[in-house]
């Protein structure tokens, strides 16, 4: 089965009547996942866009909870469901993988995020292969494929004009009734990619475990500006703060974004911060990226994606960092 | 200060007015003590002086629902603590031009010099403000706070 | 530009040998083809690793804030690290004599994927150093720009709802990831209003009034201290206009109290904000 990329408009235009299809657009000059409608400017040429989907699932504010006092003098507390029924269309590889490594997260081990679990039950997921991935891709390295994605619904393989759409789960497999008016029951041949950026990744989360002292964060550590932007352009980092914001007798319980590059993230009663510099911060984030979540689930928490290459200012390269502690004798 | 006629539900225009203590704030009491009207659309906040004025605070007022700034001080040579007031009227120079540049209207930050003695001024001056800014209607900073939607009293 | 980077190792290499200093800070080659990312080496083996080209494109200046703690530190210096440098003397957050400046003339830097002129080296107007120790190599002497406020008045001569949607809009994209905050040499607070979380400043949720909140504090805060070296628009990776809003702070400057840059020299005036002249322009009588 395949879609001629010729038709993939009409698609999205179809698919969006019923539900909101989020495709990769470039809005202002930041591409970014975006609701489908009539003149966006959809680019499923870009390899990642450089926000991630993680916002789809887990919003940079997301609201929970509002509470206040009732006229009768009592109280009300009541929660929010903002989830919708929801496409994400043309994610790739390792931003479905990420998905996968967010559920782990949000949806394991005896937690269940209720406003995650709401949102992730609501969405299908569309993936599309990658024929030629960038030069800061390196998510085979990080043991992906840019040609597979076991955890989408529905796989759509690159090919030269079209697609060869596969489903891979129940839900897309239920989704593709709307699909059929624009799908041929023809042959095509895949177009494999390849990421040029190879690491050798063997090992280094067990050389890390025992690295937590070692002089490398010093060193990595001066260079970095403490700044977010790894951690927000990054589709895995999913660490958050509640808060609220009040007003009279009302107010709202809320969610966002955190970033363990920041200093008031682990900042503590009476202002003691066990992470009280740079170094430490540094090193939380990639020991969490790279050693402590696989130790925790199994899975390495970075897939690859190369946002943060592309996107540090002062070009901290995680791939740098994974080389040099292969090299390590740790 | 006179009440307001309020139809329950009309929008009437917020204004807060940061006012220097030892002139504005007093000249704000002399008012009162004359029984002069003023719009009650003002909210008086009182500050040490017109220096002290912070433009994080005329920030977060615009964002927190007030439809207009007001910032009063002593008269330039009059401050005080002798220069509290020139250190003001060159960051509100700036300031005000900043804001308006990102697409503030002008009417709602405005900056006046008025001194305890001048009750007649602080009653013209806010009652003008307050209409200037009724004038344009309220502010939608498109706002997106978690608490849209929520009246601030 | 080969010999002064053979020149940049070999510098490097005695100030480190004879400890003169610490550290230095510099450039090396990155893993990708014109990338370069910032070198801070206290190992004499290492400066040969320091590279000077046309995509050396991080202003330096910020970094003896981190390191001149622990010693003197030599630093690589074109026009920008240079002013980058007197602005952290002039706020007194390091001492002159624990910074080394070696000066480099600088010709503009270049973008690493398109290769073109970046914009914050096009609006350039100090390429050679204002002040060094040494120099290595001719002062480039790159003619300054004509233009400063070129894009402030075309966003001025806009309409008010004009101007209101563009900021709105680029205030709309801001991930508040602080990059701009912290790459900033102006930007030196022990603590930033951003994090003083008690005092509640900031809220930490995401929206466009939150967002402007921070935007605007922050031209506020350093914009008359603002040295122009673009750093803050060109590491945003939302790609925000925020040199239109530090320069308008600037232009505003330079219209009401006179012509005005500041960190040229170690013998400058207070910041315009810091100050004022009795007869200073009067708009609130």
């Amino acid at each position: 089965m395949i879609i001629k990329k010729d038709r993939m408009g009409a698609l999205l235009g179809t698919l969006a009547q019923h539900k909101t299809v989020f495709v990769p657009a470039l809005i202002d000059g930041v591409s970014k996942f975006a609701p489908y409608r009539e003149g966006l400017d959809v680019r499923f040429d870009l390899h990642n866009t450089k926000l991630p989907p993680k916002d789809l699932l887990f919003p940079q504010t997301q609201k929970m909870y509002r509470y206040g006092e009732t006229a009768e003098g009592g109280h009300y507390v009541e929660q929010f469901d903002e989830s919708s029924e929801r496409v994400l269309f043309g994610v790739r590889p390792c931003d479905m993988r990420s998905i996968n490594l967010l559920d782990d997260v949000f949806l394991t081990k005896g937690f269940v995020d209720e406003f995650y679990e709401a949102q992730r039950k609501k969405l299908l997921t569309v993936c599309i292969t990658c024929a030629a991935p960038a030069e800061t891709c390196f998510c085979e390295s990080m043991g992906l494929s840019p040609n597979e994605a076991p955890d989408a619904d529905i796989l759509l393989k690159s090919c030269e004009d079209c697609y060869k759409v596969t489903a891979q789960t129940q839900k897309g497999e239920a989704a593709l009734a709307d699909w059929r008016d624009f799908l041929e029951d023809t042959q095509a041949q895949v177009l494999p990619g390849k990421t040029s950026l190879r690491l050798n990744f063997e090992g280094v989360p067990q050389k890390l475990s025992r690295m937590y002292e070692d002089p490398i964060w010093d060193e990595i550590s001066t260079k970095c500006l403490n700044c977010g932007t790894c951690t927000f352009v990054c589709p895995t980092c999913y660490c958050f703060d509640i808060s609220q914001e009040n007003k009279m007798k009302e107010g709202v319980r809320f969610r966002c974004w955190d970033s363990c590059m920041f200093s008031e993230y682990t900042a503590m009663a009476g202002w003691h911060n066990p992470r009280p510099t740079k170094k430490e911060r540094v090193r939380n984030r990639f020991m969490h990226k790279l050693c402590f979540f696989e130790e925790r689930y199994g899975k390495t928490l970075c897939v690859g994606c190369g946002r943060c290459v592309e996107c540090c200012p002062v070009a901290l390269d995680i791939t740098r960092l994974i080389d040099d502690i292969g090299a390590s004798d740790a | 200060m006179s009440m307001v006629e309020t139809t329950p539900g009309a929008w009437e225009p917020k204004i807060v007015a940061f006012c220097c203590h030892w002139c504005t704030y007093t000249g704000a009491d002399l008012a009162g003590l004359n029984r002069m009207n003023y719009p009650a659309n003002v909210r008086v906040l009182r500050i040490p002086c017109s220096g002290r004025m912070n433009p994080q605070y005329a920030l977060d007022a615009l964002n927190k629902g007030c439809d207009g700034v007001l910032v009063c001080g002593c008269h330039p040579g009059d401050c005080h603590y002798s220069t509290g007031n020139y250190f003001a009227r060159r960051r509100m120079l700036v300031f005000k031009r900043l804001l308006e540049y990102q697409g503030l209207e002008p009417e709602r930050f405005q900056v006046r010099w008025i001194s305890g003695a001048e009750a007649g001024k602080f009653r013209d001056t806010v009652t003008e403000v307050v209409e200037q800014v009724r004038a344009l209607g309220p502010l939608h900073l498109n706002h997106e706070l978690v608490l849209s939607g929520m009246e601030v009293e | 530009m080969s010999d002064i980077q053979e020149a940049m190792r070999s510098r490097a290499k005695e100030l480190l040998e004879s400890g003169e200093v610490n550290a230095v800070i510099g450039w090396e080659a990155g893993r990708f083809e014109n990338q370069t990312t910032p070198l801070i080496t206290s190992q004499a083996a290492k400066t040969q690793r320091l590279v000077f080209n046309e995509y050396c494109v991080n202003n330096l200046g910020k970094y003896p804030r981190d390191l001149t703690a622990k010693g003197k530190v030599a630093i690589f210096a074109r026009g920008c690290e240079s002013r980058a440098i007197i602005r952290l003397l002039s706020d007194e957050v390091i001492k002159r004599e624990n910074v080394y400046i070696i000066g480099i003339g600088c010709p503009g830097m270049r973008d690493r994927t398109t290769g073109e002129l970046l914009k914050k080296c096009a609006e350039c107007r100090h390429g050679d150093p204002v002040i060094y120790d040494e120099m290595l190599g001719e002062p480039q002497a790159k003619p300054a720009t004509q233009e400063r406020f070129a894009e402030i008045q075309k966003i001025e001569a806009l309409p008010r709802a004009e101007r209101e949607a563009y900021f709105t809009n680029a205030f709309s994209k801001c991930i508040r990831c602080y990059a701009c905050r912290n790459v900033c040499p102006c930007c030196t607070c022990r603590q930033c209003f951003v994090d003083q979380r008690r005092e509640g400043w900031l809220g930490k949720q995401n929206n466009i009034a939150e967002n402007r909140f921070y935007g605007l504090t922050r031209v506020m805060h350093v914009g008359d201290r603002c040295i122009e070296c673009g750093e803050c628009e060109r590491v945003c990776p939302m790609d925000l206009p925020l040199m239109s809003l530090n320069r308008k702070v600037i232009y505003d400057i330079n219209n009401l109290f006179g012509e005005y840059e500041t960190a040229l020299s170690l013998d400058e005036p207070p910041s315009a904000l810091t100050t004022y002249k009795v007869d200073d322009v009067e708009e609130f009588m």
